[in-house]
């Protein structure tokens, strides 16, 4: 970045007479460049501006080592990293400001090799909580999810009223605890994109039937079940997060259950790790963890072999966030016929699909800076280690994935939850 | 005979815990300090606070200086030289004079002018001074701008608890320094790096911005150097609590803009030149050897290494050795040091010097009382 290897002859201004740009035409004085900008000042009070807020410290901590960029999963489509922005924000960039602000995937990749513990999980919530706050422009596609939580109880924007509409496709009973009218052994918590999306809803049917075959005591919350708002915590909106727990965790205490499963790792992370400081108290598997305890029973009922390369693509927030990363490997060696390939970006360093911290609904916005998208730089990985199969776990992956292997000409590459590939073996 | 007298040279750190420690062990010390007082250059440059734990530099030198006063069989002779030395290990023969030093204050030195003194080993533990930033060239207009300083002219301002824009007397708005001045440099023919500078810099922003909270400081530098525990205990808290902005690329040239200063550089990791105002420009001075260092090496016919400092020729294994057997080399004399480095560097030579007067006087012993023997029976 700062020494190119071509000598530039140095002018005072340039000047292109036809010069064209991601198709627009800025020929003559509008492409006009003077020479390289110097900086003529350091105005740390930026830099202040997000050290003195609760979280955003450890940014100033930065001392350039550039680790993290190397495993920036937005560096390696774009250009941005924490110490990019460290430095920028030194230089007296507006962070608040920024489009960098909504870039971070909160993958946290960074964070596990900073030497500095510089915690990019923290700085950005709360200086997007804060640019939240002071009405600085939100990235509409964003603002609209925003909303969409706040009015629907969910960020595709679906009716409350619909949320276990999604049962009566599956084919076997699915029990609502308020119907249900007795304690449970697993309150099964859905989410909202098993519960509205047409590929999430093809997950939580398949979950059904598995917990069915199984002979588990389960119940789901159905209409009573809001987004668990972990990923509109971390894109800023706390506040709005802090109400979807309110409401969640006293639907929740309505009930008793001896333990909660959820299908996504974004809701295993808010359950384990967030709704307890307000307040709630229960034990929360990961819907992978919970079948794993059931392996023995589960494994003579794979009975249809996959035969098929499948590779796994590690959620950030079930594998970094959460230290999870051996159960979902333990299901796919599970199901016969299946060759599990390891990507070269796996567990530890798994590769963002793009979706966390808000990037699920920051899609167009993100793509504007970067040369792909994450997701898309994920299935062309998978497509170079030969995998037939991209297997997830986490309920935002599934159509990213299976957009981008379209978008990326891999349309043979098959997207599939692990639920899927379980329920396909099992129904034979 | 051997003496079993060891003279030190030079009343700093390093000498002043030579002696200590060869009076503890029951020995005669005699130490030579040209100054007329003890302490080193902690005290005669006025330091405030010592590097890395943060101690008063004056209240610690003063601990050292009553230790080695109080013993007694140190013997201090201040405001005084050496001029010539013959003989060899066991057996030296160092004469004294009245220090020619402007500081040699008026009350010592006249009384020992002439003196002799046989010892049996010599520490040599004359130190280093800053590099003088107006040496060869104008490096950064410290002669010229009263607002570019050095870590001296800092050190002084900052144990004054006054820390000032010199021009102005006022208290700065933003400081900066400027690593590596004087060392790294094969065209000022220091090319060793100084070891301490990094640490000096981060220890004196730390106290900049603790006597000036409102005071923005930045440290320009090519690489931070930060030995072992100076990382966690100066440069992280530096940059962490007190919010130190380290800056990679040094400055090149300092410009007068108005009543201000601009430095300019380039700052690396963005590829782009800077101009950037200051108040205060601080000049990372590296270490010299001191005059002293190069006077008693010629006087005691020691081996300089190309800087001028004397030289070991044993290295890492016997680090105290000079080219001469008998006279050992404690602190900075041998080259930078910082204070760990030259106290415990001053305890081995103070243990080489007094093993080696006892195993002379041993042998003596031993060869006396063979001829003792031998003439016995006859």
């Amino acid at each position: 970045m700062a020494v190119g290897l071509d000598k530039v002859k140095p002018e005072a201004i340039t000047e292109d007479k036809h010069l064209v740009v991601q198709g627009m035409d800025i020929s003559g004085h509008w492409n006009r460049m003077f020479e390289q900008r110097v900086s003529w000042d350091y105005d740390v009070d930026n830099l202040d501006r997000v050290t003195d807020l609760p979280g955003g410290e450890s940014l100033a901590w930065c001392y350039g080592c550039a680790k993290c960029t190397a495993v920036c999963p937005v560096d390696i489509v774009g250009d941005y990293s924490p110490r990019k922005i460290h430095r920028k924000t030194q230089m007296g960039v507006d962070l608040f400001n920024s489009d960098d602000l909504w870039l971070c995937t909160t993958c946290m990749n960074c964070l596990r090799v900073c030497p500095k513990e510089v915690n990019m999980i923290q700085i950005m919530p709360a200086v997007r909580e804060q640019a939240v706050l002071e009405g600085t422009t939100v990235p509409p596609e964003l603002q609209k999810a925003f909303e969409d939580t706040a009015k629907h109880g969910n960020p595709l924007g679906q009716p409350q009223r619909k949320r276990a509409d999604w049962t009566k496709k599956v084919g076997v009973p699915v029990s609502i605890m308020k119907d249900l009218g007795r304690p449970v052994d697993i309150l099964w918590y859905v989410g909202s994109y098993p519960s509205y999306h047409p590929r999430g809803n093809d997950a939580a049917c398949a979950a059904a039937r598995i917990f069915n075959s199984l002979g588990v005591d389960f119940g789901i919350l159905g209409v009573e079940e809001k987004d668990d708002g972990d990923s509109q915590r971390l894109a800023g909106e706390k506040g709005l997060f802090e109400m979807l727990a309110e409401q969640n965790i006293a639907a929740f205490s309505k009930y008793e259950f001896s333990r909660m499963v959820v299908t996504g790792p974004h809701e295993f992370n808010a359950f384990k790790n967030e709704y307890p400081k307000l307040g709630a108290d229960f034990k929360v598997l990961h819907y992978t963890r919970f079948l794993v305890e059931h392996l023995d029973k589960l494994k003579p009922m794979l009975k249809k072999p996959i035969n098929l390369k499948v590779t796994f693509h590690d959620p950030c927030y079930l594998g970094r966030h959460n230290g999870e990363y051996d159960a979902p490997r333990q299901l796919l060696r599970a199901i016969p016929g299946v060759e599990l390939v390891e990507m070269g970006r796996c567990r530890e360093n798994g590769y963002c699909c793009g979706g966390g911290g808000g990037g699920m609904w920051l899609d167009s916005f993100t793509k504007e800076h970067t040369t792909m998208r994450l997701s898309e730089r994920r299935v062309r990985e998978a497509a170079e280690y030969g995998a037939d199969v991209l297997a997830v776990c986490c309920p935002f992956e599934v159509s990213r994935f299976e957009d981008a292997a379209k978008s990326t000409g891999n349309d043979e590459l098959m997207v599939r939850d692990i639920l899927e590939l379980l329920d396909e073996s099992m129904r034979g | 005979m051997s003496s079993d007298t060891i003279l030190i040279i030079g009343g700093g750190p390093a000498g002043l815990e030579a002696a200590r420690l060869i009076g503890d062990l029951g020995q005669r010390a005699v130490v030579v300090e040209k100054r007329d007082a003890l302490g080193g250059t902690p005290i005669y440059e006025h330091y405030a606070a010592l590097t890395h734990n943060f101690r008063d530099a004056e209240e610690a030198m003063n601990e050292l200086i009553a230790a080695a006063k109080a013993n007694p069989t140190v013997d201090i002779r201040l405001s005084s030289e050496v001029v010539s030395c013959s003989g060899a290990a066991g057996d030296f023969r160092v004469k004294l004079a009245k220090s020619g030093n402007p500081a040699a204050g008026a009350n010592g030195g006249a009384g020992v002018a002439g003196e002799e003194i046989n010892a049996g080993a010599i520490i040599v533990a004359t130190g280093f001074q800053h590099f003088d930033p107006g040496r060869e060239t104008q490096m950064y207009g410290y002669y010229e701008y009263d607002d570019v300083i050095t870590l001296a002219d800092a050190e002084r301002m900052l144990k004054e608890n006054k820390f000032v824009t010199p021009s102005k007397g006022t208290p700065p708005q933003r400081v900066c320094f400027i690593q590596c001045v004087g060392s790294r440099d094969r065209q000022i023919g220091n090319e060793y790096c100084s070891k301490v500078c990094c640490g000096i810099s981060s220890k004196q922003a730390i106290e900049i911005r603790q006597q000036v909270p409102d005071c923005k400081v930045f440290i320009f530098y090519i690489d931070m150097r930060m030995y072992g525990y100076w990382e966690n205990e100066i440069y992280w808290p530096a940059q962490e609590k007190y919010r130190v902005q380290y800056v990679k690329g040094i400055i090149t040239e300092i410009i007068r803009k108005g009543d201000r200063l601009v430095v300019r550089g380039e700052d690396t990791t963005m590829g782009r030149p800077m101009e950037v105002p200051m108040d205060v420009v601080v000049l990372a001075v590296g270490m010299e050897p001191s005059r002293g260092t190069k006077d008693v090496a010629k006087i005691l016919g020691l081996k300089q290494n190309k800087y001028n400092f004397i030289e070991v020729p044993h290295g890492g294994l016997d680090p105290t050795a000079t080219s001469v057997p008998g006279i050992f080399v404690a602190g900075a004399a041998a080259g930078p040091k910082d204070l760990d480095d030259t106290m415990a560097m001053a305890g081995a030579a103070a243990m080489k010097a007094a093993a080696l007067t006892r195993k002379l006087q041993i042998s003596n012993f031993k060869f006396q009382n063979s001829n003792f023997k031998t003439q016995t029976p006859a």
